[in-house]
């Protein structure tokens, strides 16, 4: 079978099973005893062997193959957790997503056999069997027939135990059912039932061998069945029916109040059903009473736990139902990032040509009449509404990208040695697919130097009486049209006074202006390309690693970084990005005649000043606004502006970057304007301040200034 | 005679003295238009121009190529380059577009020049047209900022 048009779903379903993955084993080794998480984490093992299985991935099946054999002990009880196993499934983890790699570059899962991977789960398999019987040889005979067929291999495990079981019941009965080995659970909810008065049934059907969807039609006989009572158990399991992981016959135990003659004659009903056969349950003396007592001191306990306690069979039974309902409400479309590029691009378009209609209906006399400016605010307002839902589209949740934080960490913690917690919030907050794509790096980076830099060793800690196991904080969060994103620890803090010493040291400021300095003013030194890549001051000062590299791609992403520190408390990195970057709301101002755009995210208000209230202080001009000294630029000067007559009153728009602000001094207001992004493009260097450009509605350009880059 | 030997070059004036643009690099050509000033680039950029919807350099070819630049004329156009296939454009103003020659390989005179020289590096050779001799411009030079 060709399955090479379903690579594309192969590598989404795949990453989104590892994700599953990477995030139950985090809870695992936490509550090992969480017996849902090991069920979500052995169905995702599952599911990505049957995938891999199929899609012809032979090294990705086999290692997911016995990572799901020690998951199947787990589960099943038979082993326990411990850190060092969940290290290893870890490690196979990474093999996986390494193998995944391999196939979104070149479609194959390349050469890589990750022996070692396998061979530790092994010995942990032997290790644990080795007091059963043959491991080492069962192990080896499952792994070469792993190797020999695709979809013969899934079916080792479910095979193997069928000859066993065959063997101990002697003849091939067509009642298979009785030759299945109850787990202790499910012996109990048989006796429960009995006590209920209910009948328990086991049922093994047999379908014609031409069937062609047999997960399908298992689904429709189950169903079938589950009218007239309730499966406790299948066998294979739900999962493997589903992924039609079993031959042509299959056995399932019922609690029903009807007969097995009435489940058979369900069952037949459904076609491609070539016999099916049905005998009442029961349980030996022991066992009937063992479960009684067993179960009469439960229903002391907890009632609820009857439903846990019908077992895994009844678990994925649910499951198999979740994921049907989920195909049947999941109604979202998969669309190629490049053709909601295109559509962006028409919507910019879109709105340029409505400015454009909208500047020439002020022009003309004739147009100036209530009819034609209704349908122009209509316009307005569809335009606004399509731009917005194309954004929509491609929003993010930034989930995508935090989610490998928690296990970084984790490695982190093992690595320096150091307890500590992660505490995401806000994994929600949405963000445009390009700034998702690009701010992974960054965040790892203040999330590394967090745990490295930030936070102290435990001994230190619990010296200064804090909690030995360090905590770091990453907050998302909506806040009008940016997002901000913080990341927190709650270790020493930036040492101000450090920084200073080397900054002097390194000729970065004199002793002068490190006295003049506010602490804000010396934090900023650490995103200074010369500062931070120094190892000596590194070492210093602890701090600083390349936290030029994170503001200058934070800064490419049009967004700002800012630090916050407390000696003793903690510091935080405080992120903020646009949340979109094509179409922005701006200011449309004019300075020296010539017409420029600021985007209306930074600004704070919109001050007249008089002229004499400017005050020079150090050779700046500053002015007091309502208690606060604020600097001013006069925007005209850095623009090389041919500056007019000064007017009286200066019009000052004043602009927030992060805590600081400042004032820009422009000669006139035009208004407000919803702006389409242009780069200039890569042949012309102008000012700094100039972030890019934009086409008005009469044609002309305006220049968009990133005032912040000022402040 | 082959085709390749042949090189079709646009003559245009730059005050009153021609030069050539080989026509592989050519875009469009637009009539004069409203620049943009960029405040704080390059001196030889007068700004950038909106063409059909994009925002595109434009560059003073006198200055860049370091003569006097005086105003621009009824004649003026901007030559709209591509330097490469999937390159952003840039626009070039010059005083007057005159017209198409083709010239043959062996009608072009490579000049030797220094190479420390930017200036010189933007010419590409000397094309002679009967007893004319234009100079060839090096556009991948020029659009190399």
């Amino acid at each position: 079978m060709d399955v090479s048009q379903y690579l594309d779903i192969f590598i989404d379903e795949t990453k989104e099973h590892l994700q599953n993955l990477n995030e139950h084993l985090l809870v695992l080794e936490r509550e090992p005893e969480n017996e849902s998480t090991i069920n979500e984490i052995f169905r995702a093992a599952h599911s990505l062997k049957g995938m891999s299985a199929t899609m012809g991935f032979t090294r990705m099946q086999r290692l997911t193959h016995d990572m799901e054999n020690v998951l199947s002990e787990i589960r099943n009880g038979k082993m326990k957790v411990s850190s060092d196993l969940v290290d290893i499934l870890f490690k196979g983890l990474d093999a996986l997503e390494a193998y995944l790699a391999n196939i979104q570059a070149t479609s194959s899962e390349g050469e890589e056999d990750n022996e070692e991977i396998i061979n530790a789960l092994n010995n942990i398999l032997k290790g644990k069997k080795a007091e059963t019987a043959t491991p080492a040889e069962a192990v080896k005979a499952e792994a070469t027939k792993v190797e020999a067929t695709k979809v013969e291999a899934t079916k080792v495990a479910g095979r193997k135990e069928n000859v066993q079981q065959a063997e101990a019941a002697g003849d091939s009965s067509k009642m298979k059912f009785k030759t299945i080995r109850l787990e202790e659970h499910e012996k109990k909810a048989i006796v429960k039932a009995g006590m209920m008065d209910l009948n328990v049934i086991g049922v093994t059907i047999y379908l014609v061998e031409t069937c062609m969807l047999k997960g399908a039609r298992a689904f429709m006989i189950n169903r079938a069945i589950e009218e007239h009572g309730e499966i406790i158990k299948l066998f294979p399991s739900a999962q493997d029916l589903e992924d039609e992981k079993y031959d042509f016959d299959y056995s399932a135990f019922i609690i029903t109040k009807e007969s097995p003659e009435v489940i058979v004659d369900a069952i037949m009903k459904v076609s491609e059903v070539k016999e099916a056969v049905a005998d009442y349950i029961k349980l030996s003396d022991d066992d009937i009473a063992s479960n009684t007592e067993a179960i009469k001191k439960e229903e002391a306990t907890a009632q609820i736990k009857l439903f846990t306690d019908t077992g895994n069979a009844k678990q994925g039974q649910a499951a198999a139902q979740k994921t049907t309902a989920k195909q049947l409400t999941n109604r979202s479309v998969r669309v190629d990032i490049d053709k909601l590029d295109v559509l962006m691009n028409l919507v910019s378009e879109l709105i340029i040509a409505k400015n454009g209609l909208v500047s020439r209906s002020s022009e003309i006399l004739e147009l100036q009449d209530a009819a034609f400016r209704e349908h122009i605010e209509y316009l307005e307002r569809v335009t606004t509404n399509i731009h917005e839902a194309v954004m929509k589209t491609r929003m993010v949740p930034i989930e995508s990208v935090v989610n490998r934080f928690p296990r970084m960490i984790r490695d982190l913690s093992k690595q320096l040695n150091k307890e500590m917690e992660l505490y995401m919030t806000g994994e929600d907050t949405e963000l445009d697919r390009t700034v998702i794509d690009e701010i992974g790096d960054p965040l790892m980076h203040l999330l590394r130097n967090a745990a490295d830099h930030g936070l102290e060793p435990a001994e230190e800690r619990k010296r200064l009486g804090k909690n030995p196991v360090g905590s770091i904080y990453l907050n998302a969060y909506q806040d009008g049209n940016s997002v901000v994103i913080e990341v927190k620890d709650d270790g020493g803090g930036i040492n101000i006074e450090k920084i200073k010493k080397v900054a002097i040291q390194r000729g970065v400021i004199t002793e002068e202006q490190a006295q003049r300095m506010e602490d804000k003013d010396v934090i900023d030194i650490l995103f200074r390309p010369s500062f931070s890549t120094s190892d000596k001051v590194t070492e210093v000062s602890g701090r600083g690693v390349g936290l030029d590299v994170v503001k200058t791609k934070i800064e490419s992403l049009g967004g700002e970084i800012e630090a916050r520190s407390k000696m003793g408390e903690g510091s935080s990195f405080i992120i903020r990005l646009p949340l979109t970057l094509a179409i922005i709301q701006s200011l449309m101002v004019v300075i020296g005649g010539e017409k420029y755009a600021l985007p209306l995210g930074n600004i704070q208000s919109i001050e007249e000043i008089g002229k004499d209230e400017i005050k020079t202080i150090q050779g700046k001009e500053v002015i007091n606004l309502r208690g606060n000294v604020i600097p001013i630029i006069r925007l005209g000067n850095i623009l090389e502006c041919a500056s007019g007559e000064q007017p009286k009153d200066l019009l000052i728009i004043i602009v927030k970057k992060g805590s600081r602000l400042a004032g820009m001094v422009v000669d006139e207001l035009i208004g407000q304007l919803e702006i389409v992004y242009k780069s200039i493009g890569k042949y012309i260097k102008g000012h700094k301040i100039i972030s890019g450009a934009t086409i008005l509605g009469n044609g002309e350009i305006a220049l968009i200034l990133d005032v912040n880059s000022l402040v | 005679m082959a085709a390749s030997n042949l090189k079709q070059y646009i003559i245009v004036y730059l005050n009153s003295k021609k030069y050539g643009i080989n026509i592989k690099y050519i875009d469009s050509i637009i009539f004069m238009q409203k620049i943009t000033r960029v405040p704080g680039a390059q001196d030889y950029f007068m700004g950038v121009i909106n063409l059909r919807g994009e925002v595109v350099p434009v560059m003073s070819l006198k200055k860049r190529l370091g003569l006097p630049d005086e105003e621009y004329g009824s004649k003026a156009r901007i030559i709209i380059i591509r330097p490469e296939p999937q390159a952003a454009c840039v626009g070039l103003v010059v005083d007057q577009v005159k017209e198409v020659i083709t010239l043959e390989a062996d009608s072009i005179e490579k000049m030797s020049y220094d190479e420390s020289d930017e200036k010189a590096q933007f010419n590409a050779g000397i094309g002679k047209v009967e007893d004319d001799l234009i100079d060839l411009l090096n556009i991948s030079a020029i659009t190399r900022t």
